[in-house]
């Protein structure tokens, strides 16, 4: 009988900081289990507990969990350092399915560490740009410093259409000012039959953009949204994450918005 | 098979299956209640018979055998996990109601279905076996018969005690061996389960999720103080909440465990960085309601409640759950007639 | 007229500021009767008092306009409440013997209030028997938890009930009920440390709130019942305080103890000169000091281990000496 609350051992492979509260950690896997996009891990330091930490990126041998220093457990994980080793178990939920945006043309919305579960989606599509149509990405963030994979956008920008912006530039008039939600009718869709969007963020930002995006002529089934929730178990049994009838951690986060919005708490 | 036996012979039974079976039943716990001088009953393991309560219902359920409210689920150093070891190295004989026996299948719907299978609950689900306390007459707040749960299935056996003897019907072949080599003597043997109850509850067959938007679910924000008492003695809430420990303040040395949670008690939806979802009582209410007497069945084919009524017996604010169930058809004729 | 009102007060009657007129005084120790007996102080009231009654502070009844010729009556009536509430009498049909030893009272307790840790009215009967009758000026209050309804600290002694909380860290689910309703509503004895709850005993007042609070029955109550006993609280004249504690977590037959003593201590240093044999305890004690006073309390008393006595005590309040 396999035992599902026994973490794994994982090394810190690497770091990466981002801001002064939002590292990446490069974090050792070698389980047979495929990691898709979205899909989370349980990341636990022993006498401080457990978080659910969405997979940033995914690579040989190793997976990425962006990690924002927001509680009890995630502020001890900032003391780890390379080398270190830390508590894994998953991964869990559905992740996204590239399939399903293969020869489209694909829109996606993300708000701050929103961007770590859809990291995976533009890396996959930025390496296969030939898989899908056109690509369009708007990413949100608080001000400069609140900026996660800068260096990511970079390399983004030479194959897709970026756009960053920020609620304060603070006076650097090299970034777009404004919510996300300002820039989705900026978005070029040349046939509405064959699009679909991912939106990623905090919920009043999902909303909104959601919404923006049904203005715009979207049709609900081609949105998917990731959901949030606190999860102890991550596989169905805490019952934290349920809404309605549905679990997010066995049956999403990620959901079709025509699922997605039949979620209400 | 049936048999009728005094309170001795039924001992020597009870002997017997204590040799392979540890027994847990509801026990009358005097003076443990939340008042002075009053008792509460609860589930314990016992050895006697004249320890099990046959005649009050138990304040809390049997469930707490099969899930621990406070378990340990492994020990930790910072590069070593060690799993913890089974509470319950025998089987186990559990007493329990009708009403109970039916809310095991929704503990197994949930931890060994739904997902993954829970290796914690396994091993003490793992061999169980049921013995059925009749119900002669129904206790207040009961509504098992509304919810389909006043006739027991799949036990094995089923016993009543009346005037110091011991009502016994058996189906387990293993046990009747027991019997029968203490010399029982069978008898017609009939086990009382209650066909009426004075509460009853109807389910609209319209509910829907529409109904979250009545304003029936207001007055429970005023009146609910989110204790979570009704969820804690429930039969089929099976929610728990994931606690680090350590043993020493600088020690490297813990454990991981799980509590019982309660969606009516402040941080059950807060997430990291302190948002949380459902914060007045009266939308922690409707979830727990709807989760009982809805979106349950939407996901498993049946209803989660089993109509025990012991979240109405317990709530210090006379909270009645079955009268709120009742108001539901109410409720989806206002949503309706608004729109 | 004659009549001595030394003797008719011993009987519980008093002299009222009416010329021929009395009234009488009715027991009800821990103040819970069966209200059968309201019929009879209404007899009493309509055919030999005014037609009135009015309820004592000390939870007793007084009938007034009472004319003296007809105490004899009076008592006769009166005695179906002596026996029933089961009052020492050493001569039936006399009325009351003593009313030195005020009525004891008591606020409702357990037999109704949530919050009561015992049957104060049942403790309370228990001291009536050993204290009664006796002429010396003794006041007595229980009430059933430290909120203290009864204001037993305005007595010379005063109970108040106390549970010793059991925990069983085994059916704690951390929900923080017990840690936030002492911080908030009793004195912030409890905490959470690695998902359990500590008490700090030597804060705890055992008001057993915890035990109300908890949803799983982790926290529950003793089995013993313990209580605080303070100390020679008083009104008056010269120099009203309230009482100090003397012995915290002390079990109900030390107290019994400690009050029965205390009358061979005042019947030992009572001022000889005190007028009718009424002096404050507290007096007395100010004059032989707490040391002396605490051997004679304590003599063959036999405490727990988890009783805490005051090493010395200190009243205060208000002299208008």
């Amino acid at each position: 009988m396999n035992n599902e609350y026994m973490p794994f051992v994982s090394e810190i492979l690497d770091v990466k900081k981002h801001t002064d509260i939002e590292y990446t950690f490069r974090m050792s896997y070698t389980n047979e289990t495929e990691v898709k996009p979205g899909q989370f891990f349980e990341v636990s330091i022993p006498k401080y507990g457990e978080a659910p930490i969405s997979v940033s990126g995914i690579g040989k041998g190793y997976v990425e969990l962006t990690i924002r220093r927001v509680g009890k457990v995630t502020n001890e994980i900032f003391e780890h350092y390379v080398g270190d080793k830390l508590f894994l178990r998953g991964p869990y939920g559905n992740g996204f399915d590239v399939n399903l945006y293969k020869d489209k043309e694909v829109v996606i919305i993300a708000g701050g560490t929103g961007v770590s579960p859809v990291r995976g989606v533009i890396e996959y599509f930025s390496n296969h740009r030939e898989e899908i149509k056109n690509l369009t990405l708007i990413a949100g963030f608080k001000s400069p410093q609140h900026i996660l994979f800068a260096e990511d956008f970079k390399k983004w920008e030479q194959n897709m259409d970026v756009i960053m912006t920020l609620d304060t530039n603070e006076g650097d008039s090299s970034y777009r000012e404004g919510l996300v939600t300002n820039y989705i009718k900026d978005v070029t869709i040349t046939d509405y039959s064959n699009v679909a969007a991912i939106v990623v963020g905090p919920p009043v930002m999902m909303r909104f953009s959601v919404s923006g995006l049904l203005n715009e002529g979207l049709k609900e089934e081609d949105i998917w949204i990731s959901h949030e929730r606190k999860m102890c178990c991550g596989i169905g049994k805490c019952g934290h994450c349920k809404i309605d009838d549905t679990y997010v951690c066995l049956d999403g986060p990620v959901f079709n918005y025509t699922k997605g919005s039949q979620l209400l708490d | 098979m049936g048999y009728i036996l005094n309170q001795d012979r039924m001992q020597v039974i009870l002997n017997e299956l204590q040799k392979d079976y540890i027994i847990y039943a509801p026990q009358n716990k005097v003076g443990e209640g939340m008042y002075s001088d009053t008792d509460v009953v609860r589930y314990e393991r016992i050895q006697q018979i004249m320890d099990v309560e046959f005649h009050k219902k138990s304040n809390y359920s049997f469930k707490e055998v099969l899930l621990p409210i406070s378990q340990t689920l492994f020990y930790y150093t910072e590069n070593e996990v060690k799993e913890a070891e089974v509470e319950r190295k025998k089987g186990a004989i559990i007493f329990l109601r009708s009403c109970d026996l039916h809310a095991v299948k929704r503990l197994d719907e949930m931890y060994l279905k739904n997902g993954f299978e829970d290796y914690y609950y396994k091993r003490l689900r793992d061999n169980v076996k049921f013995v059925v306390m009749g119900c002669e007459n129904s206790f207040e707040n009961c509504f098992c018969v509304s919810m389909g749960s006043n006739i027991p299935e799949n036990y094995d056996i089923a016993i009543e005690e009346r005037d110091g003897l011991y009502y016994v019907d058996c189906k387990d072949d293993e046990i009747n061996a027991l019997f029968e080599m203490s010399d029982e003597q069978k008898e017609a043997v009939t086990i009382h389960f209650v066909q009426t109850n004075d509460i009853t509850v109807s389910i609209p067959e319209n509910l829907s999720i529409d109904v979250i938007k009545s304003k029936m679910w207001d007055e429970y924000s005023s009146r609910c103080i989110n204790c979570g008492r009704c969820n804690f003695v429930c039969p089929t809430c099976t929610c728990f909440t994931m606690q680090d420990v350590f043993y020493t303040d600088n020690g490297k040395v813990g454990e991981r465990r799980r509590v019982h949670a309660s969606c009516m008690v402040d941080g059950y939806t807060e997430v990291a960085g302190g948002g949380s979802y459902r914060k007045t009582n009266g939308e922690r209410m409707r979830f727990k309601v709807l989760h009982k007497v809805y979106d349950y069945k939407k996901r498993n084919g049946y209803h989660m409640c089993v109509g025990c009524g012991r979240c109405d017996d317990v709530c210090p604010e006379y909270i009645s759950f079955s009268n709120c169930v009742n108001k539901l058809e109410g409720a989806m004729e206002e949503i309706t007639n608004h729109e | 007229m004659d009549i001595n009102t030394k003797k008719l007060k011993k009987n519980a009657f008093r002299v009222t500021k009416e010329r021929g007129l009395t009234a009488s005084r009715v027991r009800v120790p821990g103040g819970h009767m069966d209200a059968k007996y309201l019929s009879t102080l209404q007899e009493i009231a309509e055919k030999y008092g005014n037609g009135t009654v009015h309820i004592t502070v000390r939870q007793g009844f007084e009938i007034p306009g009472i004319k003296y010729e007809d105490m004899p009556q009076v008592n006769l009536l009166l005695q179906p409440i002596i026996e029933g509430l089961e009052i020492n009498q050493p001569d039936k049909n006399e009325g009351y013997s003593a009313s030195g030893t005020r009525n004891i009272v008591a606020c409702v307790g357990n037999r109704v209030c949530p919050y009561g840790c015992y049957d104060t009215s049942g403790f309370a009967a228990r001291i009536e028997k050993a204290v009664f009758p006796h002429d010396l000026h003794f006041k007595i209050a229980l009430t059933g938890c430290p909120n203290d309804c009864a204001k037993v600290r305005m007595h010379d002694f005063g109970i108040l009930g106390m549970t010793l909380p059991q925990y069983n860290k085994d059916r704690c689910v951390s929900c923080m009920a017990c840690v936030k309703a002492c911080k908030k509503k009793s004195v912030g004895a409890l905490t959470m440390v690695n998902g359990k709850v500590v008490r700090n005993h030597e804060k705890c007042i055992g008001c057993g709130e915890c035990a109300i609070q908890c949803p799983t029955r982790a926290w529950t109550r003793s089995n013993e019942k313990y209580y605080r006993l303070t100390l020679l609280g008083r009104t008056g004249k010269k120099n009203p305080r309230l009482a100090e504690d003397f012995i915290k977590w002390v079990d109900e037959e030390s107290i019994t103890k400690i009050i029965v003593n205390t009358y061979a201590y005042v019947e030992e240093y009572i001022d000889k000169d005190a007028p009718l044999r009424k002096e404050h305890i507290g007096y007395i004690v100010d004059r032989t000091g707490f040391e002396e006073y605490k051997k004679w309390a304590l003599k063959d008393v036999t405490l727990s281990e988890v009783a805490e006595v005051s090493k010395t005590m200190y009243w205060k309040g208000i002299s208008y000496l």
